[in-house]
């Protein structure tokens, strides 16, 4: 019982901080099913992420005047509802307001179970468990949501959520330990200030990992049509290798700036990688991705535990922490994606012409070419402003039986014209989030000189 | 383990994989990976795919070379060209005068390649194409050729059937084989009529 109740707090952190980015994979069919426009349906992720980057501190100040357990209980009762109201969410507007009231149930539970967790297994364990249940959240959300999409649909991903978070109400109102105190800081006047540098350089990475954890499942989905499950499948290399991520600074002992710093530097590698991708194939981003999720296993913890550390109070500066991260993948969003949106506009011309250019040197029948020609404008013009399914142009084209292997050949090469203009106009985006991962580092190491300065003992100087 | 070890090894572990993983995108043409960039029109292309024979044949290499041409002329890409004239709704007077003038140009660079094929070896598809005699049509066919090509070079047809051609006509009928034939047919007809008339004008 005492087990089952922490790990009913962890994995309720790990959902509440999923859910920033586990509908990513199921927003084309989002889309679909709820008829609505690209910029909606970019809201399902935006608002919860700025709901619970905004709410997070005043949750954690709320936490000062009310019970941990009774807070974390209505948190998570909230969540769970919510969740279930996005299952049932008629319109794109509906869900955008039950993704609002989520965030909000969220943030209150992310608050009210750190606390619990502090209380069950005490400080130090109690805070690691809610860090870590929030990077491994983080990154295996789009893995769970993809596959709950492909398996059922995306209303799965929400549903899913509510048994486990109605199960950790009863299980934050059996909390009995009392929560140890914050000590005097407890008194909002009197505590301590938030570390800033720490949650800047959250905040940017977080910034930069939106690009690998949102637009490569982009990519891989709407780019270079795969399916969720199979971009699923291809993005669980990130949560595992923040996995070995642990081992390997635990066998390297770098200190912890160090690590910081090599986690940006390898996001910013991994972000660099996918923009120089030889080919669609998906083999391409399992490396860039291992040091994308290395990266991420070295800082975002790291980063957590250091803007805590010693502070008092706890939750306002767990808060501070969440508050970063969601904030920054906000901030992320809105840098990214009018730079890939634009790159997608302005990939249609060449995309058009490389297509042009394959069709009238094919080696076909010149009516075969006029007559695919038009069928391929039509089949352009009709899914403008996404990327093409070109086949539905091959379907309708009836050529002699000794000409079906050219046509074959043809439409192979069409759609490597379009994988190549898709990876391309994603590349700036990628190489944007490889910038936020560089500034990221950057503060690093100006924290670093900062921290020097600071803390050099004053000498007199002696004439 | 050691402070300095502590300090660098976990950076040099990081930094050999950020290169190494970059390095092998890179050199298995991860820069390269972009659409088929369009050849410049002005470039001389090497000699078309074209699967048909014939009349067919002919002028489809005839169509892409002239367009080559018209799009040097006009100063874009071949598939930039192509993409305009199949998008707008009536082909500007400088894209109607480039193209009219870049067939003429294939019809000329084709004869210097030497691939212009003799009209003797046209005639049968054009008698069976035609609204013809049989008589008539029979009588030609037992021409000789040389007499055929003496009298019909390809290269003067050619030059005088795209002087008849309504350009615009046979851009909107592009996509209707049976309008084509109508709007092309004429003017190969008139073309060879002149053309044996001027033959037989300097005979005489």
């Amino acid at each position: 019982m005492h087990r089952l109740v922490g790990l009913l707090l962890t994995v309720t952190v790990g959902l509440v901080l999923a859910d920033s980015a586990i509908v990513t994979l199921a927003l084309p069919e989002m889309l679909q099913e709820l008829d609505a426009s690209v910029a909606q349906v970019a809201w399902v992720l935006i608002s919860y992420n700025l709901v619970l980057g905004a709410l997070a501190v005043p949750a954690a100040l709320r936490r000062v005047r009310a019970h941990p357990r009774a807070l974390a209980a209505v948190g998570i009762a909230v969540f769970a509802g919510a969740s279930a109201w996005c299952a049932a969410a008629p319109t794109i507007e509906v869900l955008i307001a039950a993704r609002c009231v989520q965030a909000l149930g969220g943030a209150f539970a992310l608050v009210g179970a750190l606390e619990l967790l502090v209380a069950r297994m005490g400080e130090q364990r109690g805070v690691a468990a809610w860090v870590t249940a929030g990077v491994v959240g983080t990154a295996a959300g789009p893995v769970a949501g993809g596959l709950l999409t492909e398996a059922i649909s995306w209303q799965a991903i929400f549903i899913a959520q509510v048994p486990f978070a109605a199960l950790a109400v009863p299980a934050a109102l059996a909390v009995r330990e009392p929560v140890p105190a914050d000590g005097p800081a407890e008194d909002p006047d009197t505590a301590h200030r938030p570390v800033v540098g720490h949650n800047v350089t959250l905040g940017l990475l977080s910034a930069a990992l939106t690009a690998a954890l949102f637009l490569l499942v982009l990519l891989l989905v709407e780019g270079w049509r795969h399916s969720p499950a199979m971009a699923a499948l291809t993005v669980s290399v990130i949560p595992v290798a923040a996995l070995v991520a642990q081992p390997l600074a635990r066998w390297l002992q770098p200190p912890p700036d160090v690590e910081v710093a090599v986690g940006c530097l390898l996001v910013a590698g991994g972000l660099v990688g996918l923009a120089l991708p030889p080919s669609a194939d998906l083999i391409w981003t399992v490396a860039p991705q291992a040091l994308v999720g290395l990266g991420l296993g070295l800082s975002v913890d790291q980063l957590t535990y250091r803007a805590m550390e010693g502070r008092r109070p706890r939750a306002r500066h767990a808060a501070w922490t969440i508050s970063s991260r969601h904030l920054g993948v906000v901030v992320g969003l809105a840098i990214l994606t009018p730079v890939f949106t634009a790159d997608l506009l302005d990939a249609e011309e060449p995309a058009t012409e490389a297509i042009a250019s394959l069709v009238l040197d094919a080696p076909l029948q010149p009516q075969d070419k006029i007559e695919l020609a038009q069928a391929l404008g039509a089949e352009l013009t009709g899914q403008r402003g996404q990327v093409p399914e070109l086949s539905g142009a091959f379907a309708s084209l009836e050529v002699a039986p000794e000409d079906r292997a050219a046509v074959d050949d043809l439409e192979r090469d069409l759609d490597d014209q379009l994988d190549r203009a898709v990876s391309l106009a994603f590349r700036d985006s990628y190489l944007v989030g490889a910038g936020l991962a560089l500034a990221a580092m950057l503060t690093v190491g100006a924290g670093a000189v900062v921290r020097t300065v600071r803390d050099r003992p004053r000498t007199g100087v002696a004439r | 383990m050691n402070a300095a070890l502590r300090l660098t090894a976990l950076p040099a572990v990081a930094f050999a994989l950020v290169v190494g993983v970059a390095g092998v995108q890179v050199a298995a043409g991860g820069g390269d990976f972009r659409p088929l960039q369009p050849a410049d029109a002005c470039d001389e292309r090497p000699g078309t795919t074209s699967q048909a024979e014939g009349i067919e044949g002919l002028t489809e290499q005839l169509v892409l070379r002239g367009v080559d041409a018209a799009a040097c002329t006009l100063g874009v890409s071949r598939e930039a060209l192509t993409l305009e004239l199949a998008q707008q709704d009536e082909p500007t007077d400088a894209q109607v005068d480039a193209l009219r003038d870049g067939l003429r140009t294939a019809v000329g660079e084709m004869a210097d390649d030497g691939v212009l094929p003799p009209s003797s070896s046209l005639v049968d598809e054009v008698l069976d194409g035609a609204a013809i005699n049989r008589f008539l049509a029979a009588g030609i066919r037992a021409l000789p050729d040389s007499v055929v090509d003496d009298a019909l070079p390809t290269e003067d047809v050619l030059l005088r059937a795209i002087d008849e051609l309504d350009v615009r006509a046979v851009l909107s009928d592009l996509d209707d084989a049976d309008a084509l034939r109508e709007e092309v047919e004429p003017a190969v007809k008139q073309a060879v009529r002149d053309e044996l008339l001027d033959r037989l004008r300097n005979l005489v």
